[in-house]
């Protein structure tokens, strides 16, 4: 969880994650990068508390 | 601060068959939202969109849907039921985002020339919302035997919808305000 902070584009300010989801790999680098335990990749969700855009990174 | 945005609630147009008439469902939706303090919304018709069908999800993704559903602080949905289902291309045009969704409310219009409203339709789409990350609210509008509630012009016919469209929209402003906050503020622990 305790990943490097997302930073918003627009305005500056640290972003809030909220969300992960799990996301099924698609390509074989992503099958390469893929979580066994979970059986997919973490797609992380962050949005900024001063603009409400989101941004989103997977892990 | 979030408090001083309006909210961002559009409303997709979910169907290209022409003589459609949920144009006018979604047109009235969009009225009365647009008549609510604090909110902004548009109406998004999927007919509009410059989607290829030689691809399928993200990688179909328009900048310009893409941004407006980031920019969304929650959806309305106006889906003719096709079949028992919804339409093949609005599942096309959803699929297309994902981190756009994420844990922001959607409610469903469901529209029908049958008695039911697109009741069915709307059962078959939860799932697909839950998968998108959207939270689906309790409230529907169901629409049925439309040509009756709609003149040709899209003049409503049956007052009751007002009253109606009020309350659905009552409970998807308040899980935008929510979520929002909770986007925004609460963090994943």
């Amino acid at each position: 969880m305790a990943r490097e902070k997302m930073i918003c584009q627009e305005c500056n300010m640290e972003l809030n994650h909220h969300a992960e989801k799990l996301i099924y790999p698609s390509t074989p680098q992503e099958v390469r990068r893929m979580d066994p335990t979970l059986g997919g990749l973490i797609e992380e969700t962050h949005t900024c508390p001063g603009c409400g855009k989101g941004e989103a990174r997977r892990l | 601060m979030s408090e001083d945005r309006p909210l961002s609630i559009p409303v997709i147009l979910g169907t290209t068959r022409k003589g459609r008439m949920s144009a006018h469902a979604a047109r009235f939706v969009a009225g009365e939202l647009a008549r609510r303090p604090g909110v902004v919304t548009e109406l998004i018709d999927i007919a509009a969109l410059p989607l290829p069908v030689d691809d399928a999800g993200e990688g179909v993704k328009d900048p310009g849907f893409s941004e407006k559903m980031n920019h969304a602080d929650g959806l309305v949905i106006v889906s003719p039921e096709y079949n028992h289902s919804f339409p093949g291309l609005l599942k096309h045009v959803l699929d297309s985002c994902l981190k756009e969704y994420i844990h922001k409310p959607a409610g469903i219009v469901g529209v029908s020339a049958g008695p039911f409203g697109g009741a069915r339709g709307i059962q078959n789409f939860l799932p697909v919302l839950r998968e998108l990350g959207l939270v689906a609210i309790f409230w529907d509008v169901n629409f049925g035997t439309v040509s009756k509630v709609f003149d040709e012009n899209g003049k409503l016919l049956d007052q009751a919808y007002v009253r109606r469209v009020g309350k659905f929209l009552d409970e998807l402003i308040w899980m935008a305000k929510t979520l929002r906050h909770g986007r925004e503020h609460i963090a994943l622990e």
